[in-house]
């Protein structure tokens, strides 16, 4: 008997409903299993099918999911990944994400039960992310392409379902952010200019990976007149600086915020145009994107900053992020004049995992993973 | 206060009302379901001097009566 009929055996394992897809979602919606779109049922052929790509035990939790701290067995997993509409090739992206959010620098606990609007920003990198055609370019955090869509998706539900943020007792966000259905992108290495965000943080080329941010949703930077990269990065800096901004105040000493640039194409061409290395523009960005104390509120000065700063000036420029290596930089979008900020929770740090076969081993193409 | 009262030792958390079901479930998931819980009007962000001692006097009510019903 494999896990996944072992598991099937076991009390409350499953729910038996009519052969109906509305009578199923209808079923999932009640019950709180569903972020509010409709759900592929996960039939036990469905969840088998899923778990075709999934070469570890299926049964062995690969971590908890907060704040319930639910183990995610590849088993629960492939039940969320199937409700995603996710092919069963996506079904290592997913894993690899869960095992990256589940690392406890990134602080789960806090990203699911905020009342601040941020969720898991999935940014993929390397052949298998070009293999499974996750979006790069055009629209790439919009809609539109399958894998995308349904691995953030997959994401979201396995946060609900096994980690319980379900709205209201697991996740206290006070408005939250459509970036909470689904976030999920690749990096668009082809047209950048730079190393990738993957090489950067120690994974060689042909090694895919997945990093997790703990994000808000992008922050438009529109600039369609610089034409230099001095230009583009003030007005990057400009869009950074924002007093309602976790990254400047919601950190503890030793863990800084890595709030992340995204530029598009067009603006990294420009920027690198220029002789701006990653290097370069951390430096820039950490001078420039400061806001002066006086900016703030009286209270907030009063509260939050005189603790730390003292009695400094109005005039003190406070840095959104702490160190210039702490900024993440990568490359995603297709034509036109837009790059994106996105700043964090604060309190969470980036993780990045490689797409791996059960002996830790990466794999070179998704079909490395197949078991059957 | 989930790993004190699991050690012996007598603990409450305060939470605003709207915090109450995610306070309740994390005692559940760290096996303290009955961990005392101390309950204020949301919010407590943002108050003046007023707004924080009349929280203060809402917890010390509930927190006074915790401590009789630990004595007895």
């Amino acid at each position: 008997m494999s896990s996944l009929e072992a598991w099937i055996q076991q009390p409350n394992s499953t729910v038996r409903s009519e052969n109906d897809i509305k009578k199923v979602n209808r079923l999932f919606q009640e019950r709180g299993w569903s972020d509010g779109l409709p759900i592929i049922p996960p039939t036990t052929e469905r969840v088998r099918e899923m778990l075709s790509y999934c070469d570890r035990p299926w049964d062995i939790s690969i971590g908890k999911v907060a704040p319930r701290y639910g183990d995610a067995t590849p088993i629960r997993l492939a039940v969320n990944a199937v409700m995603a509409g996710c092919e069963p090739e996506y079904f290592p992206v997913v894993m690899t994400a869960v095992e990256a959010i589940c690392d406890p620098a990134f602080n789960l606990y806090a990203i699911q039960a905020t009342t601040h609007p941020c969720a898991p920003l999935l940014i993929v990198n390397g052949p298998i992310a070009r293999e499974l055609n996750i979006n790069a370019g055009i629209n790439a955090f919009g809609q539109g392409r399958q894998a995308n869509s349904t691995i953030g998706r997959a994401i979201r539900l396995t946060l609900m379902n096994i980690g319980g943020g379900y709205p209201g007792a697991g996740d206290m966000a006070t408005q939250g952010a459509p970036s909470k259905f689904s976030f999920c992108v690749s990096e668009n290495e082809a047209e950048s200019p730079w190393s990738s965000l993957s090489l950067e943080r120690g994974f060689d080329q042909s090694t895919s990976t997945v990093t997790v941010v703990g994000a808000e949703p992008p922050h438009n930077v529109n600039d369609h007149a610089s034409s230099t990269g001095i230009g583009i990065l003030k007005m990057v800096a400009g869009t950074m600086r924002t007093t309602g901004n976790n990254d400047i105040y919601n950190y503890q000493e030793g863990t800084y915020p890595q709030p992340m640039i995204i530029f598009g194409p067009e603006h990294a061409k420009t920027v690198f145009g220029d002789g701006y290395s990653k290097e370069k523009i951390r430096e820039f960005l950490f001078e420039h994107a400061r806001v002066p104390l006086g900016e703030f509120s009286q209270e907030n000065i009063d509260n939050r900053f005189r603790r730390k700063y003292g009695d400094a000036p109005l005039h003190l420029r406070i840095p959104i992020f702490k160190r210039p290596e702490d900024l993440l930089i990568a490359v995603v979008g297709g034509p036109g004049k837009h790059s994106v900020v996105i700043p964090t929770f604060g309190a969470t740090q980036a993780i990045t995992r490689a797409i791996s076969r059960v002996d830790g081993s990466p794999a070179r193409l998704i079909g490395d993973l197949k078991v059957n | 206060m989930c790993e004190m009262r699991k050690r012996g030792v007598s603990a409450a958390v305060i939470c605003s009302e709207p915090f109450v079901k995610l306070a309740k479930t994390q005692a559940k998931v760290f096996g303290v379901p009955d961990l005392a819980l101390i309950v204020i009007p949301h919010p407590l962000g943002g108050l003046d001097m007023d707004g924080v001692n009349t929280r203060v006097d809402v917890a010390n009510q509930q927190l006074l009566a915790l401590i009789r019903q630990i004595s007895r």
